[in-house]
């Protein structure tokens, strides 16, 4: 297909659909082995009324007449069917076809060849993450196909596997093609993915979000046929409904009448369904490229139609394109290329519930399948074909000839009423006290008087809904009748207790050998646990790792897991890892066995553990929207788990060149954290800071001081974000200056500062204050200051929580800070300090590491331990002032105040001209007080010299 | 004869259909049952042409087929019937359906209240008899399940968590061993049950905690739970029947228009999904907005509309006449209905028009006066 369908291409295509042809050319309406049928069906529909459904009634004979006639063989089957499957073991054993042609996705070919390692069911994934050709937002793209043992592809494929010389191909479009028919514009949820995301079990979310693709799709398109036939089948799903009318009737029928039944139905489901839907293009699109797909497949083998078999669902089988069949158009569809999305291919476990769920079916309707399917082998003696690790591929038996003459069998089965088939007396009784001793399991006061009265109501309900024997069905709905009360006194009620015993939920394995090499790995290097790791249930793994060291490689293994695969794959109950930090002991809660499909589709994105992560830092840290702190969260990853230097560079060298592209400060908090995290880590372990780090912390001093002057007016940059970037600039300036950073450049930049936002007014001084720009007292002074402006203090608050804030750049600062919520709760009226009060419990609240300590440890050096000190307390800001002392710049000692000292003439010019008094303050000698003491305690110096001399 | 009771039971306002339904059924019955399982379901749930009647039988109660079946095999085998519901689910009227169908009787009706006592279960005396004759059959007075044994028949219990635990415990032995005995009287002082006695209980969901069941008398009994009918399809069928049957009772001639009862049951299932979204009582209606509810509601509109205004169903009245029904608590009820009138119905009624508009109105007009 080159194009997609148009509204022209559906005239054309709908042209061929008309009742001349559905006609089989050459064929009279009263001739062929269905005439008398087809005549039967014709007085039928006059009797209702002639109109469509005369055309309806012809077209669906036609149907199986022309399907019948198609010299290459066509099988049709429906899904999870025992009767197709049954059907098939017979026909292959009877026709040992050489070439099989399957509906399935070709590209999943490959794949069949490991289904010998697993225990069914399965579903073949074709999984794609990287995507090319298709809108970004559909991305990751994934198909499933499941397989159950109680399928006819299965046996198909199992016979074409284990006999020599048989060739299978698989003909339906690849799985690029699945999406390329999707229409765009559509949300890809909403496609046929089933309803899986309604399920909380964990079984039934096996497949994922995956597309679900299935051979033998068979069910009614058309809303008001699928209810009217429910509602008169006196049943409640459909499932139920083909189980009682076709399964059964079917499942011992011999192949001519399975064949033209199911081709009927096909056909009838066909011409009903209402026209021209997208869904109706797509199945006639992939009915045009698997019959383009078996031409030129015959024409390349040379292969004889006669010796071939085309198994296809029964819907298909019915088809009325115009390519359809062996003399079918050509030339007319193209098929075609596929787009560059790199697709991958693997098998992951499945479940019956899985299916149920992705294909809509009723709930347990798979495992009764499975039932009926191992009851129909037992009673019919047929040797199902099994793919086993070890057969060897068997020589061909030399088939017999079957002559193809079609007889009609439909009109036998037409008006024959169906066996009954339901189950017999025994296994009724099996399961009325299985159910019985179940329920008891899981809570219920169930008892022997309960199984009686489960088989009575089975048998009744049967009879009143006209059938001679009850089934599944029925019994499911007799043991809730009789057992279930009020309350479900455990996990699980009576009805999924029935699906359990009827068959139970069957889940599938993928045996070791069909896995991807990184699932292969992971198990391997699991092994040293002595886990069975392919068990569902959660194993507990310890790991001593002092004791034993050889299973570090384990927990780092472990660790890795956790950090890519879904919470509850690998989980620590003990241990940790962190920067810097190795533990002793670890135990791991397991569940590898029951999450293998996330195994597996990690496995199509490398071939070890090690090489995913690397490959999803490195994509994380160049995606468009990566930043700094992303950057510095994958170094810590890398460290972690990855002990790669060269890579832990790389990462950290891309944050630096983050750093430096980044023209917002929003992780500035995030950067900060991150970047003391990394720093403590390298100081203590190793000798020399790595060169990024270096860079960093250089280009992050630049790359601050330029945007604090903006960060401070700037509305959107709140206040966290300006103390973060002041820690960084203050906190890591000794290390920035010992790496040729220039202070002034901060200086400058809080010089040039000019905020409005109270909040940041404070952080600011508080800045200010730190660099030495701002004294002590006068800091005091401003704040006390703005508690005595009535004007000011309803705005107090916000200065207060911009000093909390600046606890964290400048610790130093938290006896001012106490001072001032102490003044603000004592002073502040009510009605200030009551709405302001959740903020600050709130801000606390998030920074509690940073924080609390400071102030809680500053609180308890200032406020007294008991009560009775309290009575006596007088803050240390309310005490009587000692002497002032001058102030600590006046008072600095050194050769430029020696000088000044000595030669006051030009300060004392200078203050006349100011108006100043020339009063200056005696520069105190350091050594003023230290000289009384070493005379008193002279030993010390006496020591001293007498080493030096 | 119906048209002398104010509400006949279903096997009076159905005779014609019952007796129809047995002069056709040839299948097997159970016990002294009067129509086979399969008519019964028949007569509950509609005929159709695939069953081969020569008269229609209309549809009586609306819900899923299988609850129908169920109950009916439950009634034909040993055990007792319990359907358990929400309030207004049509519990009572699925149990007066099937005793009629089955018995022809579906009056023999305890109601289980605090104050029901065994008595009420068993028998009682008839005082005066028994001071001039002393006791003996003629002076017992059996109680209705009583009476269902010695007839063979179905006897009702309605709300039998209403009942307390000791009363709920007598019906064990009438349950298991299917007999009362009269230990007042020396001879015939057993009433043994007849083939085709069972009972058929209701329990409300809602007064679970209240008096629960002993698990000797949960054994007895099939629990068949009847769900809230959540179909708009299915609930408009079951407005539509009872207010048919309502008006034919009342003898009233109106026409109630097929867009009142989509505003009606569009108003319903709003209020249901905002009590759904409630996190706390105060935010949900007290009322359960059970189906009987809105029957209540439309039956109570088209009873003014007939007797106090133009005969004629009108928006306006339907509204008053919700919010008279619903708003029981003040002032929480009238909160809740005043939000639902400003934020769900006045952009409906913009956006909409038609009845939404008077709808609107009435339904301010209403408040305001509550309020």
């Amino acid at each position: 297909m080159t194009k997609p369908a148009t509204d022209d291409d559906m005239t054309n295509r709908t042209a061929t659909h008309g009742p001349a042809a559905d006609r089989v050319p050459g064929l009279d309406a009263a001739a062929g082995p269905f005439g008398r049928l087809r005549e039967q069906l014709l007085g039928a529909a006059e009797r209702f009324g002639a109109g469509p459904l005369s055309d309806i009634l012809a077209g669906i004979v036609e149907d199986v007449d022309r399907a019948l006639r198609e010299p290459l063989e066509i099988f049709p089957v429906c899904h999870h069917s025992p009767s197709s499957a049954t059907a098939m073991v017979r026909r292959l054993r009877e026709k040992r076809p050489k070439v099989i042609y399957l509906e399935l996705c070709e590209d999943l070919r490959p794949l069949l060849d490991e289904l010998r390692n697993c225990t069914l069911p399965v579903a073949l994934q074709s999984f794609a993450s990287e995507i090319d050709g298709f809108p970004e937002s559909w991305a990751p793209l994934s198909v499933i196909a499941p397989i159950t043992e109680a399928s006819a592809e299965y046996q198909a494929i199992s016979y074409a596997l284990t006999t020599s010389g048989v060739e299978l191909v698989l003909v339906d479009r690849s799985t690029d093609h699945v999406f390329q028919w999707e229409p765009r514009d559509a949300d890809k949820d909403d496609s046929d993915s089933g309803d899986s995301s309604g399920s909380a079990d964990d079984e039934a979310a096996l497949h994922g979000d995956a597309v679900g693709v299935e051979i033998g799709d068979l069910r009614p398109r058309f809303a008001e046929l699928e209810e009217h036939l429910l509602h008169h089948g006196k049943v409640r799903h459909w499932s139920e409904w083909w189980d009682q009318y076709v399964e059964q009737p079917l499942v011992d029928a011999d192949y001519d009448t399975y064949r033209q039944v199911m081709v009927l139905i096909g056909s009838l489901f066909r011409r009903l369904r209402p026209e021209g839907s997208a869904r109706t293009r797509v199945d006639e699109d992939r009915e045009r490229y698997m019959w383009t797909r078996i031409r030129e497949h015959l024409a390349s083998s040379g292969a004889d139609p006669a010796d071939c078999l085309y198994v296809c669902g029964a819907f298909h089988a019915a088809s009325r394109v115009a390519e359809f069949g062996l003399h079918g158009a050509t030339g007319t569809f193209e098929i075609s290329p596929r787009t560059a999305t790199k697709w991958q291919y693997g098998l992951i476990p499945s479940s019956h519930s899985a299916i149920e769920a992705q294909f809509g079916l009723a709930p347990g309707s798979v495992s009764i399948a499975a039932a009926t399917w191992a009851k129909a082998l037992q009673r019919s003696g047929i040797r199902p074909f099994r793919l086993t690790a070890s057969a060897p591929r068997k020589a061909r038996v030399k088939p017999t000839k079957p002559t193809v003459t079609v007889t009609d069998r439909l009109s036998q089965f037409l008006t024959t009423a169906p066996t009954p088939h339901g189950i017999d007396e025994q296994e009724l009784l099996g399961w009325c006290v299985d159910i019985v001793r179940l329920a008891r399991k899981n809570g219920y006061a169930a008892s022997t008087a309960d199984a009686i009265a489960v088989y009575e109501t089975s048998v009744l309900l049967a009879g009143i809904r006209g059938r001679r024997r009850p089934t599944p069905y029925d019994f499911q709905d007799a043991a809730v009748t009789c057992i279930e009360k009020d309350t479900v006194p455990g996990r699980r009620d009576i009805a999924r207790l029935c699906e359990i015993l009827l068959g139970g939920d069957r889940v599938g394995k993928v045996g070791y050998d069909a896995l991807p090499p990184l699932a292969r790995d992971v198990l391997d290097r699991l092994r040293p646990l002595c886990l069975d790791l392919k068990k569902r249930t959660k194993q507990r793994a310890l790991l001593d790792l002092d004791a034993e060291p050889h299973l570090r490689p384990c927990s780092d293994l472990l660790w890795i897991l956790r950090r890519l695969l879904p919470h509850g794959v690998a989980e620590p109950i003990m241990g940790s890892r962190r920067l810097g930090e190795r533990a002793i002991q670890e135990s791991w809660d397991l569940a590898i066995g029951r999450n293998m499909r996330a195994i597996v589709e990690l496995g199509y994105e490398g071939v070890t553990v090690e090489q995913v992560l690397e490959q999803r830092l490195r994509k994380a840290v160049h995606a468009p929207d990566a930043t700094a702190a992303g950057a510095l969260a994958a170094v810590e990853d890398s460290l972690l788990y990855l002990d790669s230097r060269r890579f832990t560079n790389e990462l950290g060298a891309r944050a630096v060149e983050l750093l430096s592209a980044e023209r917002t400060v929003d992780d500035a908090p995030e950067v900060l954290r991150r970047a003391r995290m990394l720093l403590a880590y390298y100081q203590t372990t190793e000798p020399e800071l790595p060169e990024w780090l270096k860079a960093f912390v250089t280009a992050g001093y630049a790359h601050y001081c330029t945007l604090l002057p903006t960060a401070f007016t700037d509305d959107a940059t709140g206040a966290r974000q300006v103390a973060a970037m002041l820690g960084f600039l203050l906190g890591m300036e000794n290390l920035a200056l010992s790496l040729g950073c220039d202070h002034t450049q901060l200086e400058l930049a809080v010089q040039q500062s000019h905020p409005e936002d109270p909040a940041k007014v404070a952080l600011l001084w508080a800045a200010q204050t730190q660099l030495g720009l701002l004294p002590l007292d006068e800091l005091r002074r401003r704040c006390d200051d703005l508690l005595d402006n009535p004007l000011v203090v309803p705005s107090f608050p916000l200065y207060l929580s911009g000093f909390v804030q600046a606890l964290e750049p400048v610790p130093s600062l938290a006896p001012l800070v106490v001072e001032i919520l102490s003044k603000a709760f004592a002073r502040l009226p009510d009605t200030v300090l009551l709405p302001w009060l959740p903020k600050l419990i709130g801000t606390l609240k998030d920074h509690a590491a940073e924080m609390v300590p400071v102030l809680v440890r500053e609180a308890g050096r200032t406020f007294p331990a008991t009560l009775r000190a309290l009575d006596d307390w007088t803050p240390p800001w309310s005490a009587a002032p000692a002497a002032s002392a001058p102030s600590a710049r006046a008072t600095d000692a050194g050769p430029a105040g020696d000088l000044l000292a000595e030669h006051p003439a030009t300060c004392d010019a200078v203050a006349a001209l100011l108006g100043l008094p020339p009063d200056w303050p005696t520069p105190s000698s350091p050594a003023s007080k230290a000289n009384p003491l070493l005379a008193e305690h002279p030993a010390t110096a006496e020591a001293v010299a007498a080493l030096l001399t | 004869m119906s048209d002398q009771m104010l509400r006949a039971p279903a096997e009076v306002k159905y005779a014609d259909e019952l007796d129809y339904l047995e002069s056709v059924d040839d299948a097997p019955k159970p016990f002294s049952w009067r129509l086979s399982p399969r008519m019964v379901r028949t007569f509950i749930l509609g005929s159709e042409r695939s069953d081969g009647l020569d008269r229609e039988i209309p549809q009586k109660w609306f819900g899923d087929r299988t609850f129908v079946e169920r109950a009916i095999v439950t009634l034909a085998s040993d055990r007792g019937l319990l359907l358990i519901g929400d309030p207004g689910t049509g519990k009572s009227w699925l149990a007066e359906l099937l005793a009629a169908a089955i018995c022809r009787n579906s009056t023999l009706v305890v109601q289980g209240t605090a104050g029901t006592t065994e008595d009420h279960i068993k028998y009682s005396w008839n005082v005066s008899m028994v001071i001039a004759k002393g006791q003996s059959r003629e002076s017992l007075i059996p109680s209705p399940i009583m009476t269902a044994m010695e007839q063979g028949v179905i006897g009702r219990f309605e709300e039998l968590t209403r009942a307390s635990s000791d009363v709920q415990d007598a019906l064990i032995s009438i349950l298991s061993e299917k007999y009362i005995s009269i230990p007042e009287l020396d001879t015939d002082n057993t009433v043994f049950a007849k083939p085709g006695f069972s009972i058929i209980a209701t329990a409300n969901s809602r007064d679970r905690g209240v008096n629960d069941l002993s698990s000797a008398l949960k054994r007895r009994f099939n629990f068949v739970r009847i769900p809230v009918v959540t179909s708009k399809k299915a609930e408009a069928e079951i407005v539509r029947f009872r207010t048919a049957e309502l008006l034919k009772r009342h003898r009233i001639d109106l026409e109630v228009a097929p867009s009142l009862l989509e505003v009606l049951l569009q108003s319903f299932a709003d209020l249901r999904a905002a009590a759904a979204s409630a996190r706390s009582d105060d935010e949900k209606l007290e009322s359960a907005l059970s189906t009987a509810e809105q029957i209540g509601v439309l039956e109570d509109a088209i009873l003014h509309s007939q007797f106090f205004g133009e005969r004629e169903l009108r928006p306006e009245t339907l509204a008053s006449s919700l919010v008279g029904s619903l708003a029981r608590r003040a002032p929480e009820d009238l909160a809740i209905l005043n939000k639902f009138w400003h934020g769900v119905i006045e952009p409906r009624s913009k956006k909409e028009a038609g009845p939404w508009q008077g709808f609107l109105e009435g339904g301010r007009e209403a408040l305001a006066k509550l309020s």
